[in-house]
This record gives C-alpha cells, structure tokens and sequence, in this order.
C-alpha cells in the first residue's frame, strides 16, 4: 500500500512546527525498504490535496490548538473533523482539505480513501522560534511512536 | 453616544477575524473594529543570521506567497551587496514570479472570490465553494483549475529548485539557469496559461457581467471607497509585478507620487490604533486623518485594482485590452469599487501569462550567465514587489560582515488594514438600520473583505478554508445584543 506520511506546520514558528519534529523521529526510525514516503509540507487545502495525489494511504501531523492540555496527542481520521478545526488541513487562500480532495477526487484523481491524522496539542502560536516548548518537545517521541505503530500493518503487507 | 470600549490584551489575539459592532442610542453602527492576529518576533528571529539566509527564512513566513517574500528578500539582498543580477538572472526570478503569480490568482478567483459570483451572494456558505462552481458551470472547469495549478508549480520547482519554498534567488542573482528543453517546456506551458486566463475572463465576462444583479452589486456604494492607489510600475508607467518603482496616483487618477523602493519611508508611514497590534499604513505627506476615504485622507489601497488604477496600463497585448474593457465599462479610471479587485485579478492572471511566455521566449533566457558575483561590503537593502495581495516591501540592515542587525518588512495586505476596516464597517453600516440587522450581514461583510485577499495570519496558516468569522454587535451600553457566527 502506497503511504505518505507528511508533517506539517511551520518550522519556524515554535510549536507549530512539531509536525516537522515528529515527522523527522518516524523517518529516522522507519526501516530503508518501507513502502513509506515522509514529506515535509507548509501547506493546506488544494495544494495539500495535491501532494496525496497517488497514494492509497496518509498519515498528516500536525499542531491542533485544543483545549487538551499542551501536548496532549490526537488520533483520529479526517472524516472525524468537523470541515474547518484543523490547523494546516485548511488555508485561508483556497479551501479545506476535506473540500479540495472531494475536488481531486472528482476529477479522476487517485486520492487516499480517508486520511489520519495525529494531533498534538499546542496553544495558539504568534511567537517565530525554531524551539519547541518543553510539554510539546516531550511529546515528539510519543507522536512518532503512534505513527509508526500505525504504519505497521503497511509496512508489514 | 458611542461606546468607550476596553478590549482584553488576549480578546485581540484570538485566531481569527473578529468584530466588534457598536451601536448607538437609535440602533444605527457607531463604531466597528476588525481584529486581526498578528504575529510577533520576526525581527528578533532575523538579527544575527547572515544576510544570504533571508531570502530562505522569510519564505517561510507565509505558506501562501513563499515566492513573493523570496523575491523581496533576494532583491533587499542585492542592494546589501550593492549588486546588480545579469539579466538573465532577473528574468529567471521573473519568470518563476509569473508562473507563481497564475497559480495564486487562479487558486483565488476560482476557490475564495469567484464562488460569491457564480453561485451568488446569497447562496448557502455550504455551497459558496470551488465545488459548488463545479457543479454549477461543470467539471471542465475543476480540471482547468487543477491543471494550471500544476504548470505553475512545475515552472516553480524547475527555475526555484523545490515546488514550495524556492532557494535559488540568491544576493547577485540565481544559482543556476535553464536548458533550451526546460525552456520549450516552459513555454509550451504558458501558452495554455494564456488560454485558461482568457478562459477566466470569459467566465467572469458571461456570469457576472451578463448579470445585472452582479453588475450593480460590483457598482453599488457599499463597497466603494475613494482612496489612493499603489503599484509597481515598469519604466513606462506599466504594471510590474517584480521590478520598477513605486506610483500611487491620487482619488482622481493623478499621479501623487512616484518614488523608488529604497525612498520607500519618505512616503510611508504607520498608525497604532489601541484596539489591534497591527498597524495602519498610510501616506505621510497626505497624513493620517481616520479610516476615511477622500483626497485629504493618506490612505491607500494595494491590490490588483490598485495595481492597474495605478498604472497606464498592461504591458502585454491581450492583458491591454481587457485593461481598456475593464474602463470603459466601469466608467474610466480611477475605480474605486472594491469588488472589481476581482475582475482586475483576471486581467492580472492574462498578464502574468502573457509575461511568462514572453520571458520562455527571450533569446537570453537559456544563458548561463545567471549570477554577479557579489565584492562590495554589505550595508543596508530594500527590496519591492507586488505580492498578489499587494505591495510587499523587505528592509534589511547588517554590519560589515553581512550579519543582519535590523529589519523591517511591510507585507501586502497590512498596507490594506484601513480599507478593509473601512469596506467591513460600510457594510455593516448599509445592513444595520436602527436596530435592525439583516440577516446578509455576514455574507456581506466576509465579501468586503475577501475581495482583499487578506492574508492575517501570514504564516500560521491556522485560519481555515472557510474564513471563521464572529460579528458581535453591541447596544450603546456596550451590552451584546446578537452575536453571528460562521465556522467558529
């Protein structure tokens, strides 16, 4: 099964860039023949959708401002979102990600069936920083954990 | 009687747009704020690096013009280094610019403005999407929008190195050139860019202009505000989106001013309201009088209206005509009604294909000679270019090792913060009579300020697709009296 695994976020703006951060620990722990590609994204909406083009199965991470203590980690699926909460999976400057890939989809591209999606919690980010803050710098290890244990079955077939 | 009125510190820095409406004793709007997040530290996250990394870090302000902040930063650099790029060099950056630029405008008329249009203002939010248009008009278009959307991003990655965030514009030029077979695919690909454009034009021509409702809407007060206008202009007086000088013509058309980027603070200036962090730009010699439109008042606006109200003209054949349709069926120039930015968005689009094949047709654009070395001792630089969304300026100061002591960036749409808390407040002013508010409001005050193209939180990227939005109106004890929300 053809997997793209992508972090998200800006690597520049603090906490925002713990997508990048995990993203980096998977493909450092992932084995060399895993039928995995990592990639390293700032983008949302269609130009999102368009880097799934492709793949049977994805895997964003991303920061979430949630209410969950900071650091806190997500799983879910992005059919689980409501069509708007999530930090990179939408944009300002075209549409969510949800809409764009009905879009590809629709227009014969072969896209992911679903898309899931690991969430850790930060606050709201306005500060540039290349650190993490300590709650979700110690969350990296974990985050990671989760995606590769996700990937396992794809790995494994 | 208006309200005074105290906002929360932390109120101000909520991640989305956020306003307040005041009412006064007899219902009618007093006052409107429009709150939008800013973000901190940019400056203290440059000071110390070398000058050669500004034009990689600040790419990465924005998720959605990394190539405009490349270029500004990569011009700003030159002038550091006193250096002038070979002209091979400086259409290479130019060329990018263009592909860069069909790809922005394209994803804007089609995805954020273009839906208010085809499925009209007063469809359900659900609908006013690209799918929606797709439905709508058929799913050649989606395809269309795709297709371009991908020879932009193709030129970007061949001339800039990565699709995203591109590397190669560099202090004296670009760290490598093209062969004549990436050329002839280059071109090849902005031909079909010149066909989407007039392709959009049509569109636009067949289902807003054959409709009387849009045509008035475009036309009506609302969203009309007399102001200046800014843009970059070539050396005869013609839109440029990468080189040239800065020319701000008055509320009648005039030319004010016509300055170069590095006279750039003569003419500027910025304003500290104490409800926002952002600050208002405006013209120093005119001064600031309030967000107030009109000849005594130093706002301006910078946008693809501003660009062409600015300028004489296009530079390219096809992009001329629709400019001189554009006129003569708004009825000359200046115009000053805020939803014909997305008109003018289109005759930009024409404009940047038409440019991108000239550039791909240049005998010299195969040339190696890409680079000038830089010898001199590094100082001071600014860079200007038009970002889609408006005149994008980049400062820099370093010692003389060419490490970064100061820097001052004024991004495209902060110059527009005043007109578009001007175009918010009318809008709610013409929907909000005497305690009445109409229930358009919202979509009515989302297309004042989509027309825009706002860019707010620049690089958190964590405002959704669907631009979350909190209207609270107040009685004239500053007491809530209804709170509309959308996506939030």
């Amino acid at each position: 099964m053809k997997t793209l695994v992508i972090g998200l976020g800006n690597p520049i703006l603090g906490d925002d860039g713990v997508g990048w951060k995990v993203a980096e620990e998977v493909k450092k722990q992932l084995p060399q023949d895993a039928p995995v590609d990592v990639d390293f994204l700032s983008l949302g909406g269609i130009s999102l959708m368009e880097h799934l083009i492709g793949y049977e199965r994805a895997i964003l991470i991303d920061a979430f401002a949630l209410d969950e203590p900071t650091g806190s980690i997500l799983v879910l699926k992005l059919s689980d979102l409501p069509n708007y909460s999530a930090f990179h999976t939408t944009s300002t400057h075209d549409t969510s990600l949800q809409t764009a890939i009905e879009l590809g989809k629709s227009m014969g591209a072969h896209l992911p069936a679903d898309v899931e999606i690991v969430g850790i919690a930060t606050g709201r980010i306005y500060d540039f920083s290349e650190e993490l803050s300590a709650p979700v710098a110690d969350a990296v290890p974990f985050a990671a954990h989760i995606v590769l244990d996700l990937l396992r079955q794809t790995i494994r077939s | 009687m208006t309200q005074r009125i105290t906002i929360d510190p932390i109120t101000r820095l909520e991640g989305h747009g956020k306003i307040e409406i005041f009412l006064d004793d007899a219902g009618n709007v007093a006052n409107s704020y429009f709150q939008i997040p800013e973000l901190r530290g940019f400056e203290r996250f440059c000071v110390g690096r070398p000058i050669e990394e500004m034009p990689l870090i600040t790419n990465r302000i924005c998720g959605v013009c990394p190539e405009a902040h490349h270029m500004a930063a990569s011009k700003a650099a030159d002038m550091v280094y006193k250096v002038d790029p070979p002209r091979t060099g400086k259409m290479l950056r130019e060329l990018l610019y263009s592909a860069f630029y069909c790809t922005d405008h394209t994803t804007h008329f089609y995805a954020l403005g273009g839906p208010d249009f085809v499925m009209g203002p007063d469809a359900p939010v659900a609908e006013r999407n690209i799918l929606g248009v797709i439905h709508k008009v058929g799913l050649e278009i989606g395809g269309k929008v795709i297709q371009m959307r991908k020879y932009g991003h193709t030129v970007v990655e061949m001339l800039g190195g990565r699709k995203v965030h591109p590397c190669t514009s560099i202090p004296g030029g670009m760290t490598k050139g093209i062969t004549e077979e990436q050329r002839k695919e280059i071109e090849e690909m902005g031909r079909w860019a010149i066909d989407f454009a007039h392709f959009s034009l049509k569109l636009f021509n067949d289902i807003v202009l054959g409709n009387k409702g849009y045509v008035d809407l475009i036309l009506g007060d609302v969203y009309t505000h007399r102001t200046y206008y800014m843009g970059l202009v070539d050396e005869n007086n013609k839109v440029n989106f990468y080189d040239g000088k800065v020319r701000v013509v008055d509320p009648n058309g005039k030319e004010f001013v016509k300055y170069a980027p590095k006279d750039y603070a003569e003419h500027i200036a910025e304003h500290v309201e104490p409800w926002t962090y952002l600050k208002f730009p405006y013209l120093k010699k005119v001064g600031w009088k309030g967000f107030v439109d009109g000849i005594d008042s130093g706002v301006y606006m910078a946008t693809p209206l501003s660009r062409l109200n600015a300028s004489d003209g296009m530079a390219t054949p096809r992009a001329q005509e629709e400019y001189e349709k554009f006129y003569a069926t708004l009825g000359g120039k200046p115009v000053h009604q805020r939803l014909a930015i997305h008109w003018a968005r289109l005759i930009e689009l024409l404009y940047a294909a038409e440019r991108w094949v000239e550039l791909a047709t240049d005998s010299e654009i195969t040339s190696a000679d890409v680079h000038t070395r830089p010898t001199q001792t590094p100082t001071e630089g600014i860079g200007i270019v038009e970002a889609p969304r408006g005149t994008l300026t980049h400062h820099y100061w370093t010692d003389e090792r060419g490490i970064v002591t100061k820097v001052n960036l004024i991004v495209g749409t902060t110059n527009n913060y005043a007109p578009i808390q001007m175009s918010t407040h009318k809008a709610a002013t013409s929907l909000i009579k005497d305690g009445v508010v109409n229930e358009g409001l919202l979509n009515m005050v989302e297309m004042a300020f989509r027309a825009y193209d706002p860019c707010f939180g620049c690089a958190t990227h964590s405002l959704p697709g669907q631009m979350p939005l909190e209207i609270t109106i107040r009685d004239a004890d500053g007491n809530p009296v209804k709170v509309l929300k959308q996506f939030c």
